[in-house]
Formats: structure tokens, C-alpha cells, sequence
């Protein structure tokens, strides 16, 4: 199987920081995989996926995505991948159904294939029914699911998400992890972050546990647990790695 | 009161995190007293104090002429200006710089005005001879026609029109008594003071030479000279579609804050795309404002009892002048939002700075009585060539040519803006 990223002794350092946010960092995502990029806050996780969609250039390091380097041709890779940010990265004040219209024109996509797919992944989302509302009026799991879809228009290869469920209610994020499986059945990579490591032990087939900006082990969560014989579930490992000390 | 002090706390804490923010609080509206005071600094001065460029086309070469001159030159209103490059000015000369805006107003003196002078007081000295039993001396038929041409920037206002009438009246009547007093000495009467002279022979003897205002552009017949409509509807659509800035900055900083413009990035080969969009329609909204801004002096003003905006004989022209005008206003918004992180820095400085730029750009006082060091200064506002491109248009009748300066300014500035907008908006650091 192939790669679908490589990262390759990554380094970012940000000016005012007494650390690097990335220093050294290398991992790599299999096609086909749904893979959890996990680690304690300030570890580096969403600096690093900044920098696999092109938002921060890296001091030094290289990142290959679906076969190409981000620094050399980057809108290429930005075809091809998908991004669902931690933000709500919507127009507020738009419809959902006017986002999606908007924001697949600016994708170059056709105005039946913006209605066809938007309304196929409302109806699978659970918005069909607010598709007309104004997304500021939306509840925070609604907006999530709408951040997501605004993410899946262009259909993109690589799918990668930073804490997709973060603040959701349990029926939003029972519906994210379900599309999400569906989704990677249908011969989709996935990348996403997030802190609730029972969610990453269910839905992801490799987990990478990133801490201080370096790679600290990977592996599926059932070896990582396997591993350890002090461990029963991903949380345990993952304590076990990045130790108990509360991070700033 | 423990909740009130609690909250004034914090608001203070918020604050002082924005240096920049409350800099510009304080620092925008003392730059705004400074500029407002120089510029307000004129107007309250009487037309009296204050000292113009005044071009002078001597073609009499006489007395009457030389007394006007020496005259004016010893006033303190006019600065004299009657050689171009070491040669006498010429009336062709004289237009030429008053239709391209450099000078304000001039004054023709016609071939044989002297005689035309001498002739009149020697009419006069002939009728009072008649009564006193003196000689006569040569004289002939008043000759219509023979007047002092004076001719201004349709721009300048009628106050300053009327000041130098005043002006050039007093010389002439100073020259005319001084001749007629001459006259009489010459034909050996004692009498050499004229207050006893009876109403009509005074009459006769200005008769001689008068003033007329002439148009600059004799082909146009319904020229119109400044008035509080042709300088209220330009200015203050100009002024209004440079407010533009408030809501773009808002915008620009709000999408950032919200994070729609994250997702903007991450789209290929979005974001100059989005952004010129975003160009093109405030250009369009800011078009259509002055658009509206002209019907108004067009159709509703006349209905107040105020004159109707005149557009010159090149309306045409206001098109391009009014999209260079929105293009420059939207281009310093999108540049304010690009530049300032925060609304609190954004909005007074684009608020200010369109005040202090329109000010400088005689949006509230014409540009022609501010000091020769402000009326360079203004040469950096945008607003200073959108209106002198607007008054070239409607008052001065001008053609492209006239304009084309005026456009170019406004498109360099708006590209320059846009430059450095694009650049600070790349290297700005983004992140999810």
C-alpha cells in the first residue's frame, strides 16, 4: 500500500516560542487508512497539519502528499485533499446551501454536480432540513457536520480533519464517526486529530501519538496495546507515552 | 459598585492588549485637530489677508496698465504675475494656464486701453473747459467695447471673484481720476480737484474702460462657475464613497476573525480570485453611489430652490473618473483591512484618515486658499485628484486630457495599495 503522506524530520519554529513546535518530526499516513494523529496540547498537531495543506512553510523538513511536495506544488495538493479545520471556516451569514454553492464554484465545480453533491452529503449529514437556514443561527454540532461537507465538495482523496467533534453532543459526533467510516469504506484516506481517544481507538486503524513537537510511537491501537501490558484501552497508552504531567 | 469597577477593569485589561488599537484612539484624532486647524486656518482669514497668483496680460503698455500693475504688485492680496520665462505674459499664454488649473484668475489689459482712458478724461476735461473758459483738447467718440478682460478658473469661488473685481475697480478708478486731474493741469486749470465735478461727466470718464468677465471657453455657452452645488455633489459623493473603507475593513477583519477566510485558503487558487472579486463589486457599489449622488444634485436639489448640477460639455467622462474614484476608495479599504489585525485599530483609523484625506483633499475648503505648503501636502490625497479630476470635468469643460492625470494618480494609488495588500495578506501567518 501506498503512502498517502510522508513526513520527513519536520521543524517549525515560531517566533516568539521558547520551543519548536515541530522539531524533527516524521510519520507517515498509508492510503486507504483512517489514521488518528494524537498528542497533549502543544504537542504540534495542528501546526503540522498547517503545514501539510500549505498554510505554514516549514523551517526545514519536507512533507510529500498523495505523491507530491507541498512546497513545490501545493494547489495541485489542495485539489486532491480535503480539510476540515478545528475553526468553523463557513459563512455565517449565508445558508448552508449557499456556502456550498459558493464555495464549490470557487472549487471550479459545475452547478448540477454543487447541487447534486451537497444535497447528497446534507441529506447524509443530517441538514436537509436546514440547508435554507443561515449558518449562524446553527446549534455547534450542526455547524461541525456543515464545516465538514463545505470540506467534502471537490471529493477529495485525502480527507484530513482537526477535532472534527470537538464540542459536539453525543448524537452529532455518533453521526460525524459513522460518515466518517462510511466515507473511508468508500476508498477514502483519513487524517483527523482529536483528544477523545476512546472515539480514535473505534474509528481509526492507525493511530500516531505526537508530544513536544517529535513522533513518540505509532502503530494500530490494538498493537500499541498489545505493547503494553499495563495498558487496556488507547488512553492508557497513551499516558503511558506522554506521561500525566498537565500541559499547558 | 464593586461589579462597575470589576467591569471598567476589564474592559481596561482588553484594551491595553491592543497598544496599536489605542494608540490610533488617541493618536488619529489629535492628527485630525492638527490637519483641520491648518486647513480651517484660511477661511477664517478675510479674502484680504490672504495672498493669490494673479496672471496679468498687459497689452497696452500705458499708464492706465502700469498703474494697475504697480497697484496690484504693492497690495498685499495679489502676487503679480505677469512674465512666463523672462517674457511678457500673452492673453493665449494667460488661458492656457488658467484652463489647466494652475492659476486662479488673470487679467487682460487690451491694446490702447490707456488712449481709450485718455480719450474719455479728455471728454470730461473738454465739458467742464465749456463752463470755465479753457482750451479744448483732442478728442473723439467713446468707443464701445474696450474693457479690462478678466478671467478665472470656473473652480474659484465668487467671493474671490468678487475680491479681485474690487480690487482691479479701485485701480482703474485711481488711474482715471489721476489722468483727468492731469488733463485739467494740462489745460492750465487751477482747479485741479475733481470733487466738484457733476455726476455725469464722472460717468463719461469711466465710460472709458470697464471690466468684463470673460468665459475661458468661448465655445461653451452654458459654462457654470463654482457654486454650493457644484462643489457639495462632488465633494461629498467623493467623501461618501471613501467611507466604503468602514465596511470593507469590517468585513475583511470579521472573515478573518470567523474563519471564512481559512477557507478561502485552503481552496486552490482562491484567494486573488476572491479578492478581486471582492474589489469589483464594492468598485460597483461605490460607482453606483456617486451615480446616485449626481441625481440628487441633478433632479432633487433644483426642487429645493438650489441650481442644477451642471456635468460640462464631456459628461461622458465622468465614468471612467467616477470608477477610478471607487476603484482608489476600495482599494484603501481592502488595504486598511489587510494591514490592521483588530476592528479596534481598523475602524478609527479608516475612519479618521478618510476625514483627515478629504480635508486635505478640499473636500471641505477649496484648495486655492490654503497655504502654498498644504496645497502640496494635498497632492497625497486621493480625494484631491478625484475632485480636481470632477471640477476639470464639469467646470472646466476638459477633455480626456485634462482628466488623464487625475485618473492615473487614482489608478497608482489603487494599485500600490492593492500591492501591498496582496503581499502583507501572503506573508501573513495563517494557521487553523
Amino acid at each position: 500500500m501506498s503512502l498517502a503522506i510522508e513526513i520527513q524530520k519536520l521543524v517549525k519554529q515560531y517566533p516568539a516560542a521558547p520551543e519548536p513546535a515541530l522539531n524533527e518530526l516524521s510519520y507517515s499516513v498509508r492510503e486507504y487508512t483512517i489514521t488518528g494523529l494524537l498528542g497533549p496540547n502543544g504537542a504540534g498537531k495542528t501546526t503540522c497539519i498547517s503545514v501539510i495543506c500549505g498554510l505554514i512553510a516549514p523551517d526545514s523538513g519536507s512533507v510529500t502528499v498523495l505523491g507530491e511536495d507541498v512546497t513545490s506544488d501545493i494547489q495541485s495538493i489542495r485539489k486532491r485533499i480535503g480539510v476540515v479545520p478545528q475553526r468553523i471556516a463557513l459563512f455565517p451569514n449565508l445558508t448552508a446551501r449557499e456556502n456550498f454553492s459558493y464555495i464549490g464554484r470557487l472549487y471550479g465545480i459545475s452547478e448540477s454536480d454543487i447541487k447534486d453533491r451537497s444535497q447528497q452529503l446534507l441529506v447524509r449529514l443530517g441538514l436537509e432540513k436546514h440547508a435554507d437556514k443561515r449558518v449562524r443561527r446553527y446549534s455547534g454540532g450542526m455547524k461541525r457536520r456543515a464545516n465538514i461537507i463545505a470540506s467534502l465538495l471537490h471529493a477529495p482523496q485525502l480527507l484530513i480533519l482537526d477535532e472534527p467533534t470537538a464540542g459536539v453532543d453525543v448524537q452529532s459526533r455518533a453521526l460525524i464517526l459513522e460518515f466518517l467510516k462510511d466515507y473511508h469504506s468508500q476508498g477514502h484516506t483519513i487524517l483527523y486529530t482529536s483528544h477523545l481517544l476512546e472515539e480514535a481507538e473505534r474509528l481509526c486503524e492507525e493511530v500516531v501519538i505526537v508530544d513536544e513537537g517529535k513522533h513518540i510511537v505509532s502503530g494500530s491501537p490494538k498493537e500499541l496495546i498489545a505493547q503494553n501490558a499495563s495498558c487496556n484501552n488507547l488512553e492508557d497508552v497513551f499516558l503511558h507515552y506522554t506521561g500525566h504531567t498537565v500541559r499547558d | 459598585m464593586r461589579k462597575i469597577l470589576a467591569t471598567i477593569l476589564k474592559e481596561w485589561t482588553l484594551t491595553r492588549r491592543d497598544v496599536a488599537g489605542i494608540m490610533l484612539l488617541f493618536l488619529m484624532p489629535s492628527m485630525l485637530i492638527i490637519v483641520m486647524a491648518m486647513i480651517q486656518d484660511a477661511p477664517f482669514k478675510d479674502y484680504q489677508e490672504l495672498k493669490f497668483d494673479l496672471l496679468v496680460a498687459d497689452h497696452d503698455n500705458g499708464k492706465l496698465a502700469r498703474i494697475i500693475t504697480k497697484g496690484l504688485k504693492e497690495g498685499k492680496s495679489f502676487n503679480v504675475i505677469d512674465s512666463v520665462d523672462g517674457a511678457p505674459l500673452t492673453e493665449k499664454q494667460l488661458k492656457t494656464l488658467l484652463e489647466d488649473g494652475t492659476y486662479k484668475v488673470g487679467i487682460v489689459i487690451p491694446k490702447g486701453a490707456t488712449a481709450e482712458m485718455v480719450n474719455a478724461a479728455n471728454i470730461v476735461a473738454n465739458n467742464i473747459s465749456k463752463k470755465i473758459g479753457l482750451g479744448t483738447l483732442p478728442s473723439r467718440e467713446v468707443r464701445d467695447g474696450k474693457h479690462i478682460r478678466m478671467y478665472f478658473d470656473p473652480v474659484s469661488k465668487p467671493t474671490f471673484r468678487m475680491s479681485v473685481t474690487f480690487a482691479l475697480d479701485k485701480y482703474i478708478t485711481l488711474s482715471s481720476s489721476s489722468m483727468l486731474v492731469d488733463r485739467l493741469d494740462k489745460m492750465g486749470s487751477s482747479a485741479g480737484d475733481t470733487s466738484t465735478l457733476p455726476k455725469q461727466d464722472f460717468e463719461q470718464l469711466f465710460k472709458g474702460i470697464g471690466i468684463k468677465e470673460t468665459s475661458l471657453s468661448e465655445e461653451v455657452k452654458h459654462s457654470k462657475y463654482m457654486n454650493s452645488v457644484q462643489h457639495n455633489v462632488p465633494a461629498w459623493a467623493i467623501f461618501g464613497m471613501f467611507f466604503i473603507v468602514i465596511p470593507i475593513c469590517s468585513h475583511l477583519i470579521r472573515e478573518r476573525e470567523e474563519g471564512s477566510a481559512l477557507r478561502i485558503l485552503l481552496i486552490p487558487n482562491a484567494r486573488r480570485s476572491v479578492a478581486l472579486g471582492k474589489i469589483c463589486f464594492y468598485t460597483i457599489i461605490c460607482t453606483l453611489q456617486f451615480v446616485a449622488m449626481f441625481c440628487v444634485g441633478l433632479w432633487v436639489l433644483p426642487m429645493l430652490d438650489l441650481p442644477s448640477l451642471y456635468l460640462g460639455v464631456n459628461a461622458f467622462l465622468l465614468i471612467p473618473m467616477a470608477v477610478s474614484i471607487a476603484f482608489a476608495a476600495t482599494s484603501y479599504g481592502y488595504f486598511i483591512g489587510t494591514v490592521f489585525k483588530t476592528s479596534n485599530q481598523a475602524m478609527p483609523f479608516g475612519a479618521i484618515s478618510v476625514v483627515i484625506l478629504s480635508a486635505l483633499g478640499g473636500i471641505w475648503v477649496p484648495i486655492d486658499v490654503l497655504s502654498p505648503m498644504l496645497q502640496n501636502v494635498a497632492k497625497v490625497s486621493p480625494l484631491f485628484w478625484a475632485l480636481d479630476g470632477i471640477n476639470n470635468i464639469t467646470l472646466r469643460n476638459g477633455s480626456f486630457n485634462d482628466v488623464a492625470v487625475n485618473i492615473g494618480v487614482l489608478l497608482a494609488f489603487s494599485t500600490v495599495l492593492w500591492v501591498i495588500s496582496t503581499w502583507k495578506n501572503k506573508n501573513r501567518y495563517h494557521s487553523m
